[in-house]
């Protein structure tokens, strides 16, 4: 594809204002097939500016006389200010720009072109495959084995080729049950908490539509979980929807699981929101964040009416709840909305956080977004399509990646030293979600990702974030390894705005970020006291 | 005294009966304090129901034990935070629990007891409790004046304003030190010590006095190291109904403005707004006009009296005590005002730093009688301003000076000993500044040698009578009543254990403007602080945070002592191994976070 049909100009004179804190910056500003780029005049001393134009939300463009601006707001939610000489050089700027960020061919995006020194393609791609975790769970349990029932993704098409399924139902009897389960996300496994013997899964709704129709299969399947816990083990099925909503998606060929069917199960309705409330709420938020003018007497109420903050909590008590039955009741939980790819993955996640101190972990942080959310199917290209300052009217966008980091940095603002990541890594997993150098976060499931060859053909996110010179913005110097589950407190009070993201770009910077200096440089100094002491102490009888 | 002393003994007696358990164990004594009485009593805690105990009362405390084995809860609270103690129920009243004593505290928090309906058995208890909570009622003594605790500092030493004003750089050619008000004669509730212009006489000053509301005279609060602008305190002018002037207080205006030749104008900020300074005309107030005075440029800062915030802060302990307001927890908190009044002081504290930094003009701030909201302006100002004052020692002087020796009135403000718990003279003025403080600490995780236990202690004490710190309303009545020599001060025990208090990521910065954001967005409520009773809100893990700053503030010391050993060592060049500085991890056992 040639992009050079879409580039109407090559080149003009521009300003660029990026908001407090930053300098303005003039040059050359110029439009390739992937970047908007301001390059300064060899007087300069700055580099050279880039922007990922799939990084642009909204553009909005004025002219008056002989110059024109062009507002950008980008999908990381700033806000930049371009002034161009020349109207038409303005228009054809503009205009280039919004053809070029809008292609949805994902063939075609950067992650295909981009190739950054240092590193080497395919290299951290099977960095985190199911197989994986799954020899975690085999070390500690046998009830459990890898299936590659979905070896072709024709049993279930968001699903990864391998999942983690009780040891005792086969491959036929899974494939029947996926027929049972919208989109064919049959119950798998998603974390086994070894201190209580008791499982995390999660699947779709099942498909017992207005004759109320039943599965065998679906049935054993979940007998056959209760049976490899412990003898007389019992189960909770989580559901993300309310009791009422559940039932009326019978009318749709959906519904829940009848208590007759599923002895020892017992379903509890937590409903919480997802889709276009969702976005909406976010489209609120990030509207009153920028809103500069506005008088700030009613900034309380103005941010309690965007109902972020109750997402947060919604999310974070349902994940306490699932967690709890499996710590404290001992209790299997299975976890599902209606498709099993939003709001049941916020919750799986979260709970493993809440329980897992691996998943605290730098790299065990990586492989669970990698497992829950990524192979797990959430359909990243349509929810974070756009973020909240597109005009279009939202098809598909829904935060749903964005309020899990939330509430995970709410359990880092609780728990400050469980988290062995910072503020850093969950800004940087939000930036790549909506536009990305790298193919992670690319298509909406491992069968797409397959097709479209993202694994032989981009970079990964987590080579490129595992760097050693990323690492001091990414981790938590002040981490210490928590063996126990850390439970946030979810009161309202004890929930904050997460300003870190949502005031990021228009605040000044400083204050937090030499705190965040300071703290590496005492940390670091540890370190060498302690690099030191072997040297010194060699000599010295122990005591 | 007598009657006090057969009463504890009679309690005391009543107390062995099937209990045994030793005296001197169970209950922490400081010296000086003494048993007075002890009961069982149910206490009806909001969050866990009510529990079985044994309640001790000291001359200093109130200490509750639980009895249940399954439950180790300890109250322990000073009867100086004591602000009302009522009677709930009668002896007829039904109902489990309905009979007893209901306590409300002044640190966000209220207390009930149950006791058993026969034999008016809450009577004595009610009685001890009134009459060593609110000794003033009963003619007795604060309990800072019976505590006998020793220290290895002395926190009277912490301030000397002689040793304060010098490290300022003052005297010099435009302001000079005076001791006019020696013995309080010229204004009793001023310091004795006052920094004034070099070019006014001791008979200027007179004359100014009687045109300023309770004699509170203009005087240097602090002065730019560089640029030699000042801020400047005082009272609201006497103007009243029929706009009076008084050319001795316009001159000396002048004579001050004088002083910085950088700026034409000296700038006013009047902290009340614009209608409240009008209104106090009324009563012989009011605020210096343009006519009268010519080279001024008055601005009204919007920040409310006493009276409002008392009613804001009362609003909070509503929403959040004993159970938090959960379904519409912003809009609670925007309803109570609270945040929006720290926002007006510390936007109008960081106009006045602003002004004296960045606009190099001279400043003046006053509101009616300059010893609330004026206190709050020129400290949380001198705060941004001055690096100084964000050591812990810094901290404390600038507390002395600005609230203490200034004759904040933290006598009627807090009402210490007072039973009087409706008095309209209460306000948290203080706790309001200390809160602006922690937001500033919120902002600027590094600026600040103290960390948030530093400030919640202080607030403790403010109430606790334990020290003689926060006791009286002004200097005059300190010295009257020896205070120095009777009572022990709070920076005692703050500073012979500073290692609690500080802050290990905080780096010193000379001559660095802290401008924190006050819009409300940045704003926060101190949870930690207001709502501490609350387990839910707590973690349920004990303070990790802060035993992993102790365990990096211990690191970081033993690094920079390493360093200079080693240096040392490098410098003597010495080679023999067995001199060599012993490892970290004997000098100090490795610390491990246990969860």
């Amino acid at each position: 594809m040639e992009f050079s049909e879409l580039i109407r100009t090559g080149r003009a004179q521009a300003e660029l204002l990026r908001g407090p804190g930053a300098p303005p910056l003039r040059g050359t500003l110029c439009v390739t097939g992937h970047h908007l780029l301001l390059s300064p005049g060899p007087q300069a001393t700055s580099d050279l500016w880039l922007l990922l134009l799939r990084s642009v939300d909204s553009i909005e463009k004025r002219v008056a006389g002989d110059s024109g601006t062009i507002t950008l707001r980008c999908k990381d939610l700033r806000v930049l200010q371009l002034d161009i000489e020349g109207v038409e050089a303005t228009l054809d700027i503009a205009r280039s720009i919004e053809a070029l960020s809008s292609l949805e061919s994902v063939i075609t995006s950067f992650p295909f072109f981009y190739r950054p020194k240092g590193l080497r393609l395919g290299d951290a791609w099977h960095f985190h495959p199911p197989e994986h975790y799954y020899k975690r769970v085999a070390r500690e349990t046998n009830a459990w084995r890898l299936s590659e029932v979905n070896e072709d993704f024709s049993v279930c098409p968001s699903y990864p080729r391998a999942v983690i399924v009780p040891r005792a139902v086969d491959d036929d009897a899974l494939a029947r049950s996926a027929r049972f389960r919208q989109g064919g996300r049959f119950p798998v496994l998603s974390y086994h908490h070894a201190p209580s013997g008791t499982v995390l899964l999660r699947s779709s709704q099942p498909l017992t539509g207005p004759q109320k129709r039943r599965c065998a299969e679906d049935e054993e399947l979940l007998r056959a979980v209760l049976a490899g816990a412990r003898p007389g083990a019992r189960g909770f099925i989580v559901d993300t929807r309310s009791a009422q909503a559940a039932k009326q998606a019978r009318m749709t060929g959906g519904g829940t699981e009848a208590k007759a069917a599923y002895p020892g199960w017992k379903r509890l309705h937590r409903p919480m929101e997802r889709g276009r409330p969702l976005q909406e709420s976010f489209v609120r938020l990030v509207e009153a964040c920028g809103d500069l003018e506005q008088s700030m007497d009613r900034w309380l109420s103005r941010l309690e009416g965007c109902r972020w903050l109750a997402h947060v909590k919604e999310a974070l008590s349902t994940a306490c709840l699932a967690a709890q039955g499996m710590e404290r009741e001992g209790a299997c939980i299975l976890v599902h909305g209606a498709e099993g790819t939003d709001s049941t993955l916020l919750v799986t996640s979260l709970a493993q956080l809440i329980l897992d101190p691996l998943s605290r972990t730098m790299t065990g942080f990586q492989e669970l977004v990698e497992r829950e959310w990524i192979q797990a199917g959430h359909p990243f290209q349509l929810r974070c399509a756009h973020s909240a300052f597109s005009h279009a009217r939202p098809k598909h966008e829904a935060p749903t990646f964005l309020l899990f980091l939330d509430c995970v940095w709410q359990l880092g603002r609780q728990f400050p030293l469980s988290l062995e990541f910072g503020e850093g890594l969950l800004l940087a997993l939000f930036e790549h979600a909506y536009a990305s150098p790298f193919g992670t976060f690319l298509c909406n499931s491992e069968k797409e990702r397959c097709l479209c060859e993202v694994r032989t053909r981009t970079h990964s996110l987590w080579s490129g974030l595992n760097q050693p010179k990323e690492q001091r913005k990414l981790r938590n110097p002040l981490y210490v390894l928590n063996p126990l589950a850390i439970w946030p407190s979810v009161e309202p009070q004890s929930l904050r705005l997460w300003q870190g993201l949502f005031l990021r770009w228009t605040r000044p910077p400083e204050p937090s970020e030499a705190a965040w200096e300071k703290v590496w440089q005492i940390v670091t100094d540890k370190e060498k006291t302690e690099g030191s002491q072997p040297t010194v102490s060699a000599s010295e009888p122990q005591p | 005294m007598m009657i006090i002393s057969l009463q504890s003994y009679r309690s005391y007696k009543t107390s062995r009966d099937g209990v045994n358990w030793d005296l001197s164990e169970a209950v922490p004594r400081l010296p000086g304090e003494t048993h007075v009485a002890d009961k069982e009593v149910i206490y009806i805690c909001p969050f866990n129901g009510p529990i079985k105990g044994r309640v001790y009362i000291t001359n200093y405390r109130l200490y509750l034990r639980s009895l249940e084995t399954d439950s180790a809860l300890i109250l322990d609270v000073p009867l100086g935070v004591i602000s009302r103690i009522e009677k709930m129920g009668g002896a007829t009243s039904r109902g489990e629990n309905s009979y007893g004593l209901d306590i409300t505290c002044k640190d966000m928090r209220n207390l009930r007891f149950a006791l058993k309906q026969e034999g008016h058995s809450r009577r004595d208890m009610f009685e001890i409790l009134t009459r060593h909570a609110f000794p003033l009622a009963h003619s007795l003594p604060i309990f800072a004046f019976l505590n006998e605790e020793k220290f290895n500092v002395d926190g009277w030493m912490v301030y000397n304003p002689v040793e304060e004003y010098r490290r300022q750089g003052l005297p010099n050619h435009h302001w000079r030190i005076t001791f006019i008000n020696k013995c309080y004669e010229l204004c009793d509730t001023y310091p004795s010590l006052l920094v004034v212009p070099y070019r006014a006489s001791d008979e200027d000053l007179r004359r100014v006095a009687t045109f300023r509301s309770r004699n509170r005279i203009p005087v240097l609060s602090w002065i730019h190291p560089e640029n030699k602008t000042v801020i400047v305190r005082c009272s609201q002018p006497l103007v009243g109904m029929s706009g009076k002037r008084n050319k001795d207080d316009e001159k000396y205006l002048d004579v001050i403005r004088e002083t910085n030749r950088q700026i034409s104008k000296l700038t006013i900020y009047d902290a009340r707004p614009n209608v409240n300074a009008v209104a106090n005309k009324a009563t012989g107030g009011g605020y210096e006009s343009d006519d009268a005075y010519h080279n001024a440029e008055l601005f009204f800062l919007d920040i409310h009296n006493i009276h409002v915030m008392r009613e804001s802060l009362k609003k909070v302990k509503d929403i959040v005590y004993p159970n938090v307001e959960e379904s519409h927890w912003l809009s609670s908190l925007e309803s109570t005002h609270w945040l929006e009044h720290i926002k007006l002081v510390l936007t109008g504290a960081i106009q006045v730093a602003d002004k004296v930094s960045s606009g190099k003009s001279s400043v003046l701030v006053h509101c009616s009688d300059g010893w609330d909201r004026t206190a709050q302006l020129t400290s949380l100002a001198m705060l941004m301003l001055d690096s100084f004052y964000r050591s812990i020692e810094g901290f404390e002087i600038l507390v002395q000076k600005e609230w203490i020796s200034f004759g904040h009135k933290f006598a009627s403000r807090i009402g210490h000993g007072d039973k009087n718990h409706a008095d309209a003279d209460r306000s948290p003025i203080f706790l309001q500044f200390i809160d602006c403080v922690w937001q500033m600490s919120k902002q600027f995780p590094t600026a600040f040698e103290f960390n948030e236990q530093f400030l919640i202690t202080i607030l403790d004490h403010l109430y606790s009578c334990r020290f003689g710190t926060f006791l009286y309303n002004c200097e005059s009545a300190r010295e009257r009543q020896k205070v120095t020599e009777r009572t022990v001060s709070l920076w005692s025990l703050i500073n012979s254990n500073k290692d609690r208090f500080k802050n290990p990521f905080y780096t010193k910065e000379i001559n660095r403007v802290l401008y924190p954001v006050a819009s409300m967005r940045h704003l926060e409520l101190w949870v930690n602080y207001y709502i501490r009773w609350n387990p839910r809100i707590k973690q349920q893990q004990p303070n990790p945070v802060e035993q992993r700053y102790l365990e990096l503030l211990a690191l970081r010391d033993e690094y920079i002592k390493r360093l200079e050993e080693l240096q040392l060592a490098n410098s003597a060049k010495l080679s023999d191994p067995s001199t060599s500085p012993s490892s970290p991890s004997q000098m100090m056992p490795h610390v491990q976070t246990h969860f």
